[in-house]
């Protein structure tokens, strides 16, 4: 299996940190950009989901997913919360606070609960800090900045969309890899059904956006489902490629047992 | 809005009976993709050598994934209900983009597992995801729709002050928990191995070795939902059911008094003597199992490999 080549985690942190960064600050004037780069941030979790559940987390990956995101909120909304008076600064501050309450709770499972998974603490960083990029990305895509006492608490936190950014957030990041789970897992799929799931957030985010932004969300809605049908497309190439076999119907094969 | 007993007890008692068909029909929904418990099962039996027919939806644990569609229906409601849609079209049509979600997430879950068991030549079978996949969307729609409309009660009628997705969010966790907890004892336990004693528990020996054979052919997820569909499904309903109208009988009656409080606290202690009863009883009936001599063979056997 090691004559395939992978990704490196370096470059995903690079691609998610400053593809996400990039789009919210793009996002008041083009809010569909804080989408996109809450795509960029879904692959990059979605791969350092990867490499803590390849330690045998089978169960655990989607508790990951959900502390990732409640890492992020808090670190998103303290971010960006005592960063009022500099708003420029917000996004930085969040992931910075999300990088620190990752390492905090990394170094507690690696040195507390001591559950000896070398890169736990590097994982658990980087999960938190895509973590506040997705929260920031797509609210930032709903509400048409990242201004959080004008934009983000009336049009995001008020109607309860971040309620959905959070949650389906958190699932657009744990599922590619617990939907690939198995010996036989492969990098490139796990990371086309990230943008698969990434995009089909991005497509009702967008829908949530004709509420608050009104037609420019029409087009981070339909963005949105022309990448998910992309990715899933990709996606099912890769199963096609890697699955033992595709048929129609039929018995089961004979095997030993 | 402030209302009258009797329209209160109305209210209620549909919120009782909508928590009613929600928890139904997501225990089926679950079953229907070997979601949760069996789920591990039906991932390991490739590994036995063991292939199947069995779709694998790993979505995540049900109070997960039900709290995501519970959420985007609520969600997508929220904004049609905004753009001053009637509140009945919005709900469906939310819960139905929701559903739709589902059943997308639900199709790379199986196909991706599948695809990471390759050296076991398990084989993706495109008509088990043709006709389950259906059926998937249709119960997750089912649920959406009867979580969203309480949402939208709670929100529009009994005046909370939350917001609908918060609502409806709550209540998909709260569906999956339930479902998870109670439901699946009823598939996992005893649909996967059906062929050993009742009440043996899970011998390691035994992991991945489900019954993959129906009466005649080979069984699918939607054998398995037939099966639950006599129990596990209608008792996971009376479940959230329950917990629906008994949390907020007192409430509704006494109002936010503390006659209510003790009441409640009354209706928890008379549940829990219950639940001791049948468990006392269930010991007394059924005794501690004993270990067969056909299991203790395969344990041995598994052990010196």
């Amino acid at each position: 299996m090691s004559e395939i080549k992978e990704i490196s985690p370096n470059n995903l942190v690079l691609f998610g940190l400053i593809g996400g960064l990039i789009g919210v600050y793009l996002s008041p004037t083009l809010p569909i950009a804080g989408a996109l780069g809450a795509i960029c941030a879904v692959i990059w979790g979605a791969d350092a989901v990867r490499r803590v559940a390849k330690y045998g987390l089978g169960t655990g990956v989607p508790s990951i997913g959900q502390i990732a995101l409640g890492m992020g909120i808090i670190a998103a909304m303290f971010g960006l919360a005592i960063m009022k008076s500099q708003p420029l600064a917000g996004p930085v501050v969040a992931v910075i606070t999300a990088s620190v309450i990752g390492f905090v709770i990394g170094w507690f499972a690696q040195n507390v609960i001591k559950m000896k998974i070398p890169v736990m603490i590097r994982c658990m960083t980087e999960i938190a800090a895509s973590g506040a990029i997705i929260i920031l990305g797509y609210s930032a895509a709903v509400a048409g900045n990242y201004d959080f006492v004008n934009n983000l608490i009336p049009l995001v936190f008020d109607n309860g969309v971040i309620l959905f950014i959070f949650w389906v957030g958190a699932v657009a990041m744990l599922h590619p890899f617990n939907a690939c789970l198995g010996p036989d897992e492969r990098q490139k799929r796990m990371l086309y059904l990230a943008g698969s799931t990434g995009a089909s957030t991005m497509a009702i985010v967008g829908l949530a956006a004709i509420m608050t932004l009104g037609a420019s969300g029409a087009i981070t809605m339909l963005l949105g489902i022309v990448l998910w049908l992309i990715f899933y497309k990709k996606f099912w190439d890769e199963v096609y490629n890697d699955a033992a076999s595709v048929v129609g119907t039929g018995l089961i094969p004979k095997t030993e047992a | 809005m402030v209302l009258d007993l009797t329209m209160s007890m109305a209210i209620l008692a549909l919120l009782g009976a909508l928590a009613t068909i929600a928890g139904c029909l997501e225990d089926l929904e679950s079953d229907v993709g070997s979601q949760s418990n069996p789920n591990s099962q039906v991932q390991l039996a490739p590994q036995m050598g063991l292939l199947h027919r069995i779709f694998n939806k790993a979505i995540s644990g049900e109070p997960i994934s039900n709290g995501m569609s519970a959420v985007t229906g609520g969600t997508v409601a929220a904004v049609l209900l905004n753009a001053k849609f009637y509140p009945l079209t919005a709900i469906v049509i939310g819960s139905f983009i929701a559903a739709i979600l589902y059943g997308i997430y639900a199709t790379t879950a199986y196909a991706g597992r599948v695809a990471s068991q390759s050296r076991f030549k398990q084989p993706l079978y495109m008509d088990i995801m043709r006709y389950t996949t259906p059926s998937i969307i249709g119960h997750n729609f089912i649920v959406n729709f009867c979580l969203v409309t309480i949402a939208y009660i709670q929100y529009a009628v009994l005046g909370y002050p939350f917001s609908i997705p918060f609502l409806a969010l709550i209540w998909g966790i709260s569906v999956g928990a339930i479902g998870s907890s109670v439901g699946d004892v009823h598939y996992g336990g005893e649909r996967e191995f059906q062929n050993r004693e009742f009440g043996c528990g899970l011998n390691t020996a035994l992991s991945g070795r489900i019954v993959r054979k129906a009466e005649s052919g080979l069984r699918n997820s939607i054998d398995n939902v037939w099966f639950c569909a006599k129990f596990g499904g209608p008792a996971t309903g009376i479940g959230l059911g329950l917990t629906v109208f008994f949390s907020s009988w007192p409430t509704t009656i006494w109002g936010y008094t503390w006659t209510a409080m003790g009441v409640g606290v009354i209706i928890l202690v008379v549940m829990i003597i219950m639940n001791r009863l049948v468990e006392i009883n269930v010991k007394k009936a059924y005794g501690p199992y004993k270990e067969d001599k056909e299991e203790k063979e395969a344990g041995a056997v598994a052990h010196t490999h």
